[in-house]
């Protein structure tokens, strides 16, 4: 066996930091390579696949008239609206649904039948009923997430340790004392995971929304773009709502290391 | 009068879809002020059960049971309980864990952390207070877990196979440690284990329970002086006393197959 292979290939064995950034950037190049090989060596015709630098002109040009960032406000203020109304909601009836069966009975059923019908599906419903601003994509990114929120937090509660709820009614703990000190203290790691997850999903419900109807946001400028055939300005907000959810992702990863240090890693 | 007093306690439940299911049987015993008792029995004979009845988790659905004369009816801090898997609160550190009961108790911060810093110098972990569990051994866990139900302090301590999760070197320093611990504190234990071994090196007396449903097959004084420590582990009084104890779980592992 080749020696790289016989120190590198064992599964869920640790390989060497140096050896796992290089591989990473390695990567990271050869798809800007392939990127530029199609695009410079004319393999492609420019209007389908534009070239790096066109797309970072077009990045500059958004934000000198200012089209980029009046389309990327708006798709933020859409999304934290939308998102952080959902969690409000669903993380403590998510932890009263999974820990009391009273909660669950009057809950889960409605929850089971909503999760299940496409949000995407409800576009054109929410149009018609609240138009196409703000309120309408609040409205869809709400009721794609909050119901799946619902049911992982449930999960998480749910799978909470009995033992540590019994320990403490024998240190003399009410039920009061064991929701609030115990059991919501222990769903802490797996809802700030569920939150982290469900902000991706929140992404593509409000870009669908975007792309059915709307005057701005960055679905609203990809959809735009494509009708003048800008292929530069749709890689550029495409890129652009990649980057705003990666930042997005590492500030939930660094806001749970600082906020739940005792946490184990997931 | 006897501290804990189990009179005639059974336990049946339904379960989901299947026939009626008796765990516990005609299940009395005292346990007596600063005792040492043990339970032993072979596993599924509602051990665990017992303990959790006393503890007041479950209700039984006869007989009842009695601490200092009043009756058991609910879970309380009168009786810690130390369990077989790791119950540390992961959110707090060493030292709020020992503090979690007194801190409810609404006992004062200084007063909570003195009491709390006796206890964690008892277990031997001074240094660890600030640390989180997730740092900790599983040996050093049932420890902290210890001092916690021992800072309440506790009528009756109940312990459900607390080391049992842990390896055997592991494991013969926690009976040494807990040994060590009552000694001084002399607190009423009951102390559930299938561990022969440890049910003789630590108890006064030992109860080996029936296989299901569980009932009381016979109570087996350990006549072993204390102080002890695992040296008595070889010697012939405790070996007779262990030859005793294998047969009476033998015949009910046996009868539990057929």
């Amino acid at each position: 066996m080749l020696p790289f292979v016989e120190a590198y290939f064992a599964p869920k064995t640790d390989i060497p930091r140096r050896v796992y950034l290089s591989v990473s950037t390695l990567v990271g190049v050869l798809g800007l390579a392939l990127w530029c090989a199609l695009a410079y060596g004319g393999l492609v015709r420019p209007d389908f696949l534009p070239t790096p630098v066109a797309v970072v002109k077009a990045g500059i040009a958004g934000i000198e008239d200012g089209s980029l960032l009046v389309n990327t406000a708006a798709s933020v203020t859409e999304i934290m609206t939308g998102f952080v109304l959902a969690s409000i909601f669903a993380v403590p009836i998510g932890i009263l649904m999974g820990s009391f069966k009273i909660v669950e009975a009057s809950v889960e059923p409605v929850t089971n039948f909503v999760r299940y019908l496409p949000v995407s599906a409800l576009i054109p419903l929410l149009i018609l009923w609240v138009g196409i601003d703000i309120e309408e994509k609040v409205a869809v990114i709400f009721i794609g997430t909050f119901f799946q929120q619902l049911i992982l937090i449930a999960d998480v509660s749910r799978g909470v340790s009995h033992d540590l709820l019994d320990v403490s009614y024998t240190l003399g703990a009410d039920r009061r004392t064991v929701v609030t000190r115990v059991l919501i203290p222990a769903t802490m790691p797996g809802v700030m995971d569920t939150l982290r997850v469900t902000l991706g999903w929140a992404w593509t419900y409000l870009v669908v929304a975007e792309l059915v109807a709307a005057n701005k946001g960055l679905g609203y400028f990809i959809l735009n773009s494509m009708r003048g055939l800008f292929t530069d300005q749709i890689f550029l907000g495409i890129m652009v709502i990649g980057l705003l959810g990666l930042i997005a992702d590492q500030i939930f990863k660094l806001a749970r290391n600082w906020l739940l240090p005792w946490a184990a890693n997931p | 009068m006897a501290k804990l007093h189990i009179d005639n306690v059974a336990l049946r439940f339904l379960p989901k879809g299947g026939s009626p299911l008796t765990a516990l049987e005609n299940i009395s015993l005292d346990v007596g002020e600063k005792e040492f008792s043990v339970i032993v029995g072979p596993s599924g004979c509602g051990k665990t059960s017992l303990l959790r009845l006393v503890a007041g988790l479950i209700r039984p659905s006869e007989g009842a049971i009695y601490l200092d004369g009043h009756a058991v009816t609910r879970p309380g801090k009168d009786r810690g309980m130390v369990f077989q898997s790791y119950t540390l609160f992961p959110w707090l550190r060493v030292e709020e864990n020992v503090e979690f009961g007194l801190k409810i108790a609404g006992i004062e911060q200084a007063e909570r952390k003195r009491i709390a810093q006796r206890y964690i110098a008892e277990v031997g972990l001074e240094g660890f207070e600030r640390a989180y569990p997730k740092q900790l051994s599983g040996g050093m866990m049932q420890r902290v877990a210890l001092a916690r139900a021992l800072a309440n302090d506790p009528e009756i301590l109940l312990m459900d196979e607390p080391f049992g999760a842990l390896d055997s070197q592991t494991r013969s320093l926690m009976q040494e440690l807990l040994l060590k611990i009552w000694e001084h504190a002399h607190k009423t234990v009951l102390f559930i284990t299938h561990d022969i071994d440890e049910a003789i090196l630590l108890g006064d007396r030992v109860y080996v329970m029936t296989a299901r449903p569980g009932r009381i097959k016979e109570k087996i004084e350990v006549d072993i002086a204390r102080p002890r420590s695992v040296e008595v582990l070889t010697s012939d009084r405790f070996i007779a006393i262990k030859r005793r104890i294998m047969a009476l779980i033998h015949e009910e592992a046996v009868r539990a197959m057929a």
